[in-house]
């Protein structure tokens, strides 16, 4: 028994939307009982293109957060639903039955991920069927991962311990949208953004960038250090959203200096200026 | 090749314009159900994209079947601009046409009519062709001020290397990146470009994205934060316009470090002295505070690309845009010669057209044999901007837009009286002041729109519209770069035929004498010619086919081949055979030989008193994957993605004006005021907006005064003509004039 998963690789994603227009494409018109019935002409994003913008001028970064359904393992969206018009098969993919979940718009609410729409003409909740009806035919992999011009969507069997995908799904770099539901999703993704803190040290008494710097960073019980750069730039990514931290900046003859930081949001904490310490 | 599954069959094709827009190259498998398009999807044989595709090719069906789309040819019923229209037959169509234009003819001279196109597409062969048939020098993209999209570019390095270069990503060979004579750059600049939505100049974005798999570090210089620039190792967020001084100081740094390829500089380049006094004056410090850029990261970005070997540049159109865009150019592409990166794999590789196969007579040489000697020179004498900048005259025939604009309004020195505009929207596009547009295409006496659909301008000034076929529906074939390729037609759509098809009749009724082609195959085969090839064997082997080693269309080091030169000679085709950091051509057409630094017409430096009041650079023409230009606004899953024409600005530049995102604003000049819907964000610098072009409501009422709402949001309006380069090419003022952004009450 095949067993499918997905890793979207944050990292390569272009944001070019090919894999919301395949989708589209695949289901616009197309019936595919019992799996699915047709998607609608507009509004429905089977596969959602969120756009991520992070930090502020000069330091900014942007990424894009492809998401499907996450095809959970605990799927509350089948709890929520009536004469089981939700189900998991097998392989792992969920599907919404087109018969049988006909007027249970209550499903759209039960889904924390916000992936299933409702189709006004047909009167049954839709979403991402991973193609199960592609799959059922033989193909290796949904309409979205075989238009994929980056290689950011990994497709494949968890049960084959050959297949690329089982061979990274539980290595520390793939990770969960929303680990906080604990529903066990079958997409996983790789380089989703967190909070960053950055600065820009310079040297006052010569007015100039500061480089190989010493720069520590303290919270969540652990201590990073690192060097700043040609531009006197430092940038410690991949940290906690909504966390205390402290920053300690430290050259000889110059006077430490410390700051503390929340990661609300991310944090660029513009141009830091390190005076000369008085003795000397 | 087309294999029956239940009555579908796929042919296989490569892409180029209509439907898709784009400067083409894919490779696509169309999926024809009983004659009828259902699907596209990539080729993952052909080399350009191994597959890849985009939005718009794979919403296709939306363009071809769109409800809109113009299906047969129509004359004009009632004013100009009230939108009445009378189907007639092709041959009406043609036969008003050639009596018309041939009426004309007799009383003003060939010269009295322009041929115009918009982007360099599937257009350049059938327009030039058919300009030079009917006998007119002008060969215009009407309205794209200063010629400022690539021809600046090419120019300057024809002038200084004999030859066009590109990044080389593998592109001249079958396997690509797994070409044994191929070696990914180690570091590749991309400037002003943000190649992944583009797919910009015979370029797909995604060659990039592919080489930065394989280990290339990026330097981006770009005003806004895309997605290529927030990985690249350096990214200089530069004020727009100001390129030129960025790459003379990192000229600087390369050659007072000593960081150059000596071995290349000494045997094959001339000028180096001249060049390397010249650049004294642009040093970081001082080119900083042109650029904004911190003077530290212009240092690093200068060595990490001059001591990364093979290195490449991206470049993009703003470099064309920039004030003197010619030297611009020049600047830049001096930075591969000085470290000796072009024709090695994975630096700048020379592009020719494959087995040297081009799409239309545009060399003299190649006009002389058609049309005779005497007819070239009156050409060339009668080309609008000619007499006054010797680019014009000698390099590839196109009219100077800005002049040529000024002509129809004033009649000076002769008068212009018609134009055929084909592949260009250009009240909706490319036009930079476009009332002034507006007014000059409303005073002219016949004007023929060749197109897909009803845009402003062929609702504001045609008399006759033809429908034009989209790359499905036609035969072409496309030598930009490699591989050499053909257009396959699949389908038929309406009466709609190719701008091959119309212009080749024309052609002939034009100049019976001359044009001996029957039929646009028979045209295709014969320039086909030295490829040794046909269209339908062509066809046959999916499409495409790669010039063989040996060819001076394949890479690489072909100056030391003699592979370069008429006269088989190693070197380069320039007039010293040397790459020519001191450019003769350039001193042959009163141009300074050597790159220099200009500021933009309106700017912080050069007009600071108007900088009080208008505080914003106003850049223009940031790309959408789903639009191309002023294309696919009707295209219903493009425009769910991207719905409104936006102005992006800094968050911190918005909370100064009290804007919110999402909020409508006005963004305005001294020209005039449009609206924008503003997208507030931390990507683009905060002294610049970004004013994406192209934009007109197709939902909307298309008849005067309205014309699709462009009055409302063309962003062009507030652009200037008259602003281009002293080589009459570049400098286009679409990224660099000032503005002002207010929130829009109550109103929309
Ligand atoms: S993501 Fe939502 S719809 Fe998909 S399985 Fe999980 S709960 Fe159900
Ligand atoms: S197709 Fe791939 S690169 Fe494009 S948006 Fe989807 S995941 Fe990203």
């Amino acid at each position: 028994m095949r067993c499918y998963g997905m890793i979207i690789d944050i990292d390569k994603c272009t944001g070019c939307y090919n894999c919301f227009l395949a989708c589209r494409d695949e289901h616009y018109g197309n019936d595919f009982p019992p799996i699915a019935l047709a998607q609608p002409f507009q509004g429905h994003f089977w596969m959602q293109m969120n756009e991520r913008e992070r930090g502020i001028y000069p330091k900014v970064k942007v990424s894009f957060i492809p998401k499907p359904c996450m095809h959970c393992d605990d799927p509350p969206c089948a709890q929520a639903s009536l004469s089981g018009a939700v189900y998991k098969r097998p392989d792992g993919i969920v599907i919404i039955d087109p018969e049988k979940s006909r007027g249970q718009k209550e499903i759209l609410s039960s889904c924390p991920h916000r992936v299933i729409f409702w189709n006004e003409e047909k009167n049954i909740p839709q979403k991402c069927t991973l193609c199960a009806h592609l799959l059922d035919q033989g193909w290796g992999e949904p309409r979205c991962v075989e238009v994929c011009p980056t290689g950011a969507l990994l497709f494949g069997d968890l049960n084959d311990p050959k297949s690329q995908i089982s061979r990274i799904w539980n290595s520390k770099q793939v990770e969960v949208l929303h680990p906080e539901f604990e529903l066990k999703p079958r997409v996983k993704y790789m380089g989703l953004p967190k909070r960053f803190i950055a600065g820009t040290v310079i040297f006052k008494d010569k007015d100039e960038c500061a480089k190989e710097v010493k720069v520590t960073l303290t919270g969540r019980g652990k201590k990073q250090t690192l060097r700043t750069n040609n531009f006197g730039d430092f940038e410690f990514e991949g940290l906690e959203e909504g966390k205390e931290f402290t920053v300690k900046i430290e050259h000889s003859g110059y006077t430490p200096q410390s700051i503390k930081v929340q990661t609300k949001q991310d944090v660029y904490l513009g141009e830091i200026l390190l005076k000369r310490s008085s003795k000397r | 090749m087309n294999k029956d599954q239940e009555g579908e069959k796929i042919v296989r094709t490569t892409v180029w314009s209509p439907g898709a827009g784009c400067h083409g190259g894919c490779g696509v498998k169309l999926h024809v159900k009983n004659g009828r398009l259902v699907k596209v999807e990539g080729d993952e044989n052909h080399p350009w994209n191994q597959g890849r595709l985009c939005p718009r090719v794979l919403a296709l069906t939306q363009y071809v079947y769109h409800p809109d789309r113009l299906l047969y040819p129509m004359k004009r019923a009632g004013e100009r601009g009230e939108g009445k229209w009378t189907r007639i037959s092709w041959d009406e169509a043609f036969d008003t046409i050639e009596k018309k234009l041939k009426e004309i003819r007799d009383q003003f001279g060939a010269e009295s009519v322009l041929f115009c196109q918009g982007t360099g597409r599937d257009i350049g062969g059938p327009i030039s062709f058919l300009a030079y048939a009917y006998g007119s020098p002008n060969w215009v993209q009407l309205g794209l001020a200063g010629q400022s999209c690539y021809t600046p570019r090419l120019a300057a390095m024809f002038a200084t290397q004999g030859d066009y270069a590109v990044l080389d990503a593998g592109q001249f060979y079958e396997k690509r990146y797994d070409a044994p004579e191929w070696t990914p750059p180690k570091c590749i600049i991309v400037w002003a470009n943000n190649p992944v939505p583009t797919c910009p100049d015979a370029f797909h974005g995604h060659w990039v994205v592919e080489c930065m798999k394989r280990g290339a570090k990026v330097i981006t210089v770009d005003t806004r934060t895309t997605w290529m620039a927030s990985r690249s190792e350096i990214h200089l967020q530069i004020r727009p316009g100001t390129d030129g001084a960025l790459a003379l100081a990192m000229a600087h740094v390369i050659i007072n470090e000593k960081l150059y390829d000596k071995e290349f500089v000494e045997n094959w380049t001339f000028g180096f002295d001249e060049l390397k006094e010249r650049v004294q004056e642009y040093t970081p410090e001082r080119v900083s505070a042109i650029t904004w850029a911190p003077k530290e990261k212009i240092i690093n970005a200068a060595r990490l690309y001059a001591k990364s070997k093979p290195a490449s540049i991206h470049w993009g159109l703003p470099v064309d845009q920039c004030p003197e865009g010619t030297t611009v150019a020049q600047a830049i592409a001096h930075l591969w010669c000085l470290t000796g990166n072009l024709d090695i794999p994975g630096g700048e590789v020379i592009a020719r057209p494959a087995f040297g196969v081009t799409t239309y007579p545009f060399s003299s040489h190649e006009l002389t044999a058609l049309y005779g000697e005497e007819f070239v020179k009156k050409l060339t004498g009668k080309r609008i901007g000619a007499k006054v900048y010797p680019m014009v005259a000698n390099f590839r025939g196109w009219a100077q837009p800005d002049m040529a604009v000024d002509q129809i309004l004033t009649g000076d020195p002769y008068p212009i009286k018609a134009a055929w505009i084909q592949t260009t929207n250009i009240l909706g596009g490319q036009a930079a002041d476009t009332r002034k547009h507006y007014e000059a295409l409303k005073k002219l006496d016949f004007n023929v729109v060749v197109d897909t659909f009803h845009n402003p301008t062929s609702m504001a000034v045609a008399d006759i519209v033809l429908p034009a076929a989209t790359f499905p529906e036609k035969e072409s074939f496309r030598s930009w770069w490699a591989p050499l390729s053909v257009v396959v037609p699949a389908i038929k759509v309406g009466e709609c035929k190719s701008d091959w098809e119309i212009n080749l009749e024309l052609a002939r009724r034009f100049n019976p004498g001359a044009i001996r082609y029957k039929s646009v195959k028979e045209l295709i085969n014969d320039r086909l010619k030295p490829a040794g090839v046909t269209f339908d064997e062509l066809a046959a082997e999916g499409s495409w086919m790669m010039p063989p080693e040996g060819h001076s269309s394949k890479p690489y080091r072909r100056y030391e081949k003699g592979l370069l030169r008429a006269d088989g000679k190693p070197g380069f085709n320039t007039p010293t055979g040397k790459v020519e950091f001191w450019s003769k051509k350039y001193e042959e057409w009163d141009l300074d030989p050597l790159p220099y630094y200009d500021e933009p017409p309106e700017s912080e430096v050069r007009t600071p008193e108007l900088l009080k009041e208008y505080p914003l650079v106003m850049a223009t023409g940031r790309r959408s994957s789903v639009y191309f230009h002023s294309e696919h606004r009707m295209i219903p899953w493009m425009r769910e993605i991207d719905p409104d024409p936006i102005v992006e600005i800094n968050t911190k530049t918005a909370a100064d004006l009290g804007i919110g995102d999402g909020e409508w604003v006005y963004v305005e000049n001294r020209r005039g005021r449009i609206k924008r819907k503003a997208k507030v964000t931390p990507t683009i610098h905060p002294k610049v907006v970004m004013v994406p072009h192209g934009w007109w409501y197709p939902e909307t009422d298309g008849r005067e005064p309205n014309l699709f709402g462009i009055w409302d949001i063309n962003c062009n309006q507030l652009i200037p003509t008259g602003t281009q380069s002293r080589s009459g090419f570049g400098g286009g003022a679409y990224k660099t004039t000032l503005c002002r952004v207010r929130k829009l009450e109550k109103e929309r």
